[in-house]
């Protein structure tokens, strides 16, 4: 399944920063608490919601840490409302026992990670926490398809009751570009009737949030032993359900290009410029990271000669690559890790011309085909 | 202290008194002999009751050995994080305003893992109850030292007793936070004798009331018995509290909101 | 095949102070306002003044593939060129190069771009108002190539002042005229095909 939420063509183009663009997505999603730290190009977004919350009747915290904006955040989200939070790579990493628990004790939230760069790949699907959870995340490759995955990502956390990952960039937070901004149109979700309200209290069916899921002595609960069992099925319907990509070319390609996020977008202009040359190359991205569309990249890698996989990283998606790919020997790495001197962005690898060079390099090599 | 006779089955008033409970607990704890804790939930609870907030209150519960009590208070409840607790009570508070939020934690929850967020809470004026539960020892993992723990206490990670230069002191939590403008309520009580449970639970109800007219964070810091973590015999647990935990915790009201407006 | 003409690219170079970030924002504002797609991506320094600071638009009638890192441009407009040089490297052959000769010689430009310039800073002062040279150029560079109609220009040079900025409205749309009406004295050097 590759399909993307519909946008309402409506709607008139803003000229917006990204940063912008997803905060008003969000709020346009019914997102009412927001709490963060400010981190490098995360900040824009904080800065924004501290700006459009109060407006929209919702709550923005600056939390004093990212441990401390990730906890309100669960605490708002167990009540029912949707609640996001964000950072770059460095603070979820702080973040980590805090998404672990959201995966087991079944709170909906989304996470923005504006990373420097694509190095947070393993942070978002392999996950730093503890236990058995995934977190489903999406890689949006422009400012428009982050608005679009904004929303969605809303859905989705509500839909499965888990805390999920938006992949953003410094190009995405900063860049504007003309959007289109309306309510998601997107299919209704059950009540939650788990949320906390103080309700219950008293009437012997008091509702919980607790990992363990012990329930109370008067009606017992699934325990750990059951409820994680149960939370590592959910993750694997998840999985099987899930998984987003786009490819072009794959069907008479010689040469397979594999990027995300940002990187993708690059690869599409530059597989175009070459197609127009006459050379014989498309593309294929994963827009989720997790679940990693490697059916479907097996699939599209069928009849390549080369797979060239592309990320401002030292080979982080190279690892899935490599576990999916039809044939192995045909895969070749042309990314690295590339950082801007302030370190706070993409350094001179993420570039048109660059990337250019790389495939034409590696369509030069032989192949054992 | 007389010895109770165990050849005859207790009298039917005195079984009902013994039985005695609000219905909010459902059941049996499962805590050791001796030990404050559950006291400290039954008080809690009955002031809820009494104040008619029992259906709009939210707990948010930490870990410890009172983590047990999710399984037996009839309150929706979030168990959350070690230490975070203060912080989850902010984001239910700011969307559920018109309830009753507490947090319950254990010294080494609040005190150790969680000291930033109780001070941030009670700096920001979250209008949230922190119930803190202070024995002086990490009871659930076997009795190491926490950051209250008292000088010359022995703890499995203190074996000869606390001692200033090797371990440092303990922190007066209550103190810091009633130092904080946010804070509105702040008190110290304990539940070593019947005379003190009655005047703790009257701390715990001036610090909801307090919280239910906005005056800020409120903090009701309760020092319990822990007779296993203490190494004393249960009966011995009250007479201990007094002379080690109330001599470095002074109780009473540190501040009050509504007091110094009257 | 990319049609390169179906989305217009601009790279715009000068120093900290010149209104480079303004100049670019208000060309895609008017864009947008127009209903097309439009893309700003900003580099700057640090510092406030006098520091690198560059900006790129791209404009298109549907989804924008350009990059926010261009590959290419089709145009650009040096306002200055201490960090640049008085042509963009990322300028297409053939491309369109407006240049502020108060401050850089077009003949530095060569034979491979179609050349215009005027002297930007030399009228904004004459005007009375040195700061609005940005405006000057981003008049001219409009009439030369007809992206937005010059009252779109100028609806968005007000849509982005804020409120403590709302008298430099006239002065802007001045300059923005007087930018329009220099470039229909312009004569552009023609490329020479390399």
């Amino acid at each position: 399944m590759s399909a993307s939420a519909p946008v309402a063509e409506m709607a008139p183009l803003e000229l917006l920063e990204g940063s912008t663009a997803i905060a008003r997505a969000a709020i346009l999603s019914n997102c009412r608490f927001f709490a963060g730290y400010p981190m490098s190009p995360f900040t824009g977004l904080l800065e924004n919601m501290a700006k459009l919350m109060p407006a929209a009747g919702g709550v923005c915290i600056n939390a004093e840490s990212e441990i401390e904006g990730v906890n309100m955040v669960i605490g708002a989200a167990s009540t029912g409302a949707r609640a996001a939070t964000g950072s770059c790579g460095q603070g979820i990493a702080l973040m980590q026992e805090a998404v672990a628990e959201a995966a087991l004790n079944e709170t909906p939230l989304v996470i923005f990670n504006m990373a420097r760069n694509q190095q947070d790949y393993f942070q978002c699907t392999r996950g730093g926490g503890w236990g058995d959870y995934r977190t489903l995340t999406l890689a949006p490759k422009d400012v428009p398809e982050a608005v679009e995955h904004t929303q969605l990502l809303f859905h989705l956390a509500d839909k499965y009751r888990a805390p999920v990952i938006l992949y953003g960039d410094p190009l995405i937070a900063q860049t504007r570009v003309g959007v289109r901004l309306a309510a998601p149109d997107l299919e209704p979700l059950p009540a939650k009737d788990w949320a906390l309200d103080g309700t219950m209290g008293g009437t012997g069916k008091s509702r919980q949030v607790w990992t363990w899921a012990m329930g109370k002595v008067t009606d017992p609960g699934l325990g750990p032993d059951g409820h994680w069992r149960a939370v590592a099925d959910k993750f694997e319907m998840i999985a099987a359900a899930e998984q987003r990509w786009e490819s072009a070319y794959e069907q008479e390609a010689e040469t397979l290009v594999i990027a995300f996020g940002s990187a993708a977008k690059f690869t599409e202009y530059v597989v175009d410029q070459l197609r127009a040359e006459g050379h014989s190359v498309g593309w294929f991205r994963p827009i989720t990271l997790w679940p990693f569309p490697g059916a479907a990249l097996a699939e599209a890698t069928r009849s390549s000669r080369r797979v060239l996989v592309y990320e401002l990283n030292a080979g982080q998606m190279l690892d899935d690559v490599r576990q999916f790919v039809h044939d192995r020997d045909t895969v070749r790495f042309i990314g690295g890790v590339s950082i801007h001197e302030s370190g706070l962005s993409y350094g001179p690898l993420l570039d048109a011309p660059v990337l250019r060079d790389r495939i034409l390099a590696a369509m030069a090599q032989p192949t054992e085909r | 202290m007389s010895v109770i006779n165990t050849q005859t089955a207790p009298t039917g008033p005195a079984q009902k008194v013994a039985e005695f409970h609000t219905p909010l607990i459902l059941g049996e704890h499962g805590l050791c002999p001796g030990c404050g804790e559950p006291v400290a939930l039954r008080i809690l609870l009955e002031t809820l009751e009494e104040l008619n907030l029992v259906q709009r209150t939210i707990g948010v519960v930490g870990h410890g050995c009172y983590g047990s009590f999710v399984r037996i208070m009839d309150i929706d409840v979030l168990q959350c994080l070690h230490g975070r607790a203060p912080a989850c009570a902010t984001g239910i508070k700011r969307m559920r305003p018109d309830t009753a939020v507490f947090t319950l934690q254990g010294d080494g929850d609040m005190v150790n893992e969680g000291l930033q967020e109780v001070i941030h809470a009670a700096a920001r004026g979250e209008n949230v109850t922190c119930i803190l539960l202070n024995n002086g020892v990490f009871g659930d993992t076997g009795g190491q030292q926490t950051a209250t723990t008292v000088l010359g206490q022995r703890t499995k990670t203190s074996l000869e007793g606390r001692d200033a230069e090797q371990h440092g002191y303990p922190i007066r939590i209550a103190d810091i936070v009633a130092s904080l403008d946010g804070a509105g309520y702040v008190a110290r009580g304990t539940v070593n004798t019947a005379r003190e449970v009655m005047r703790t639970k009257r701390l715990i109800h001036n610090a909801f009331e307090s919280q239910m007219a906005g005056e800020g964070l409120s903090l009701v810091e309760i020092l319990t018995m822990c007779p296993t973590g203490w190494f004393v015999t249960a009966p011995d647990g009250p007479d201990y509290l007094d002379s080690s935990l109330k001599a470095a915790y002074p109780l009473g009201v540190l501040r009050s909101r509504s007091a110094e407006a009257n | 095949m990319l049609d390169s003409t179906s989305e217009h690219e601009l790279l715009i170079l000068g120093i900290g102070g010149q209104g480079i970030q303004l100049i670019g924002k208000t060309l895609a504002q008017a864009a947008t306002a127009s209903g097309r797609h439009a893309m700003l991506a900003a580099e700057y320094g640090g510092e406030m003044r006098g520091g690198p600071s560059q900006a790129t638009v791209v404009i298109g009638e549907r989804p924008l593939r350009s990059l926010p890192i261009l590959a290419s441009a089709g145009s650009a407009i040096v306002m200055h060129d201490r960090f640049c040089g008085a042509v963009p490297e990322r300028l297409r052959p053939g491309g369109l190069l407006v240049v502020n000769t108060s401050i850089v010689d077009p003949a530095a430009a060569g034979e491979s771009y179609r050349v215009g310039g005027l002297p930007a800073t030399d009228i904004a002062r004459e005007l009375g108002k040195p700061q609005t040279a940005g405006f000057i150029m981003l008049g001219a560079f409009n009439a030369l190539t007809g992206l937005v109609t010059h009252e779109q220009l100028v609806e968005a040079m007000r849509s982005l002042l804020p409120p403590y900025r709302i008298e430099h409205a006239d002065s802007n749309a001045a300059a923005l005229l007087a930018g329009s009406d220099a470039a229909r004295e312009l004569e552009l050097s023609a490329a020479v095909a390399a």
